[in-house]
């Protein structure tokens, strides 16, 4: 089965709107999901530019999908759903 | 030739001022330094050095003579209380790139050059001063050659130990040299701000309970070619030139670093080398460290470099092991730094939902930039792309 991508964005306006605390997903998503998610951090997914003024960061992609202001519940309810 | 230099210091026990001060400026083509010790201890002494070394340094610029410049302080230092004195002891140093140096020294103990693992015998040059006739300067006028060495101390350092067991009359100058020698034979290449460290972290040792019985300082010169550095910062302004800078930074002769998320995304796309962010949990800390083949540092932009800022401020703090402080080790153990700054701005920085401490990048660039010059006497060049 081909697992899921998960890339948190670290860049900086990401960073300071809670992706630092996303981190903590690294842990997380083995504990609940085993090997069928893969998750990296990204230097920067480039949102917050392309976005501009209406973006709502931290981003984070999953399997190539966008997910806007991202706390670590709506990130697993994502996976979930994928699965 | 580039000219290495640093100090280390450390207070007298119990002290909550340096007795010892140490100035330093890089003028066009030479460096200027002097350390000056203070009569006494804590405040008193850290005023006397203070004034010594500031004037001396002012007058050396200017191209005073020095001994009607030292007349001049000896006379405008307050006098002891106690020992009802104006004193403060001194070494100053005019260095210049192509090896020529003046060497003034007055109560000091002799410095120490080192060239090739042996230690360089020369004659001073002695001068009595007009007004205070049990005062000798010493001066030199050497040549110094491609990775030739100097070293100055306080008294703090050659009588460290002294009164125990085993040092009677403390380390004294030679117990230095032994030292310094062997560890230039362990690290030929070490930077002076380890050299400096070390001299310190040596005398501190002799102490008996590691407790200084007076203000130690040490300064180190390192005459060698220069080690250049590269720092990437922002994408450039004209995203049509983004492949000649990115080209331009590959083929740099030196060491590499990318500040910016944006900006490794611009390298990796137009070199096509992929960039590795890490994860680790740190929350509230800042962005780990990334990974990008033949660059030797990769880091978050604006964040970093603020807390690069802070670290390089206060240089008597311990530097953290995150990537600012990665960035500040990057720094200091260059000598010549160039950054190429992009002149794009990432509007969502400017997003008031964002804390008002994100930084303009130019700013900090800048405050980087003259804190590397000013206090850490680094070459610095700025180019706005």
């Amino acid at each position: 089965m081909k697992k899921i991508d998960v890339k948190i964005c670290l860049g900086t306006s990401c960073y300071v709107m809670g992706s630092s605390y996303l981190q903590e997903l690294v842990d997380m998503i083995p504990l609940k999901f085993g090997d069928k998610v893969n998750i990296v951090g990204h230097n920067c997914l480039g949102e917050c530019v392309s976005r501009g003024e209406h973006g709502k960061p931290p981003y984070v992609q999953i399997d190539g999908e966008i997910v806007e202001s991202a706390t670590i519940e709506k990130v697993l309810e994502h996976i979930e759903k994928k699965l | 030739m580039f000219i290495d230099i640093d100090c280390a210091r450390q207070k007298k026990y119990s002290q909550n001022a340096y007795g010892d001060y140490f100035a330093s400026k890089r003028a066009p083509g030479r460096v200027i330094a002097v350390l000056s010790d203070g009569l006494g201890s804590g405040i008193k002494a850290n005023i006397l050095s203070c004034m010594t070394a500031t004037m001396l340094l002012k007058f050396i610029e200017a191209g005073a003579d020095i001994r009607k410049a030292c007349e001049i302080i000896l006379n405008s230092l307050p006098v002891c209380k106690v020992r009802k004195i104006s004193y403060s002891t001194f070494s100053a140093i005019d260095c210049a790139e192509d090896g020529t140096a003046r060497i003034v020294e007055e109560g000091n103990p002799k410095f120490i050059w080192i060239r090739g693992g042996n230690i360089l015998d020369f004659q001073p040059q002695t001068v009595a001063s007009k007004t205070f006739a049990d005062r000798q300067m010493r001066i030199y006028d050497i040549k110094l050659e491609i990775e030739d060495r100097l070293i100055f101390c306080s008294d703090g350092v050659t009588q460290a130990g002294l009164g125990s067991n085993g040092l009677k009359l403390g380390l004294r100058r030679d117990g230095v040299i032994g030292f310094i020698l062997r560890l230039l034979y362990d690290d030929p290449f070490i930077s002076s701000r380890d050299l400096s460290k070390s001299v310190v972290e040596f005398a501190l040792s002799a102490e008996s309970f590691r407790k200084a019985k007076d203000d130690i300082s040490a300064v180190s010169i390192y005459f060698r070619s220069p080690r250049k550095a590269l720092v990437f910062t922002g994408p450039p302004y004209h995203a049509e030139k983004d492949n000649e800078y990115a080209n331009a930074f590959k083929n740099f002769d030196g060491k590499k670093a990318i500040c910016g998320g944006t900006t490794a995304n611009v390298v990796s796309r137009e070199l096509n080398v992929p960039v590795r962010a890490k994860i680790s949990v740190n929350s509230g800390a800042l962005p780990s460290l990334m990974e990008m083949q033949g660059v030797d540092l990769v880091t978050e932009g604006v964040l970093t470099m603020t807390r690069a800022a802070q670290y390089l401020e206060d240089a008597e703090s311990a530097i953290s092991d995150d990537a600012a402080g990665q960035l500040v080790k990057f720094f200091l153990d260059s000598d010549c730094i160039d950054f190429m700054v992009g002149a794009k701005v990432n509007p969502s920085h400017y997003d008031p939902n964002l804390p008002v401490e994100l930084e303009i990048r130019k700013n900090i660039v800048k405050k980087i930039s003259k804190l590397l010059e000013e206090k850490h006497i680094k070459k610095v060049t700025l180019q706005y792309i």
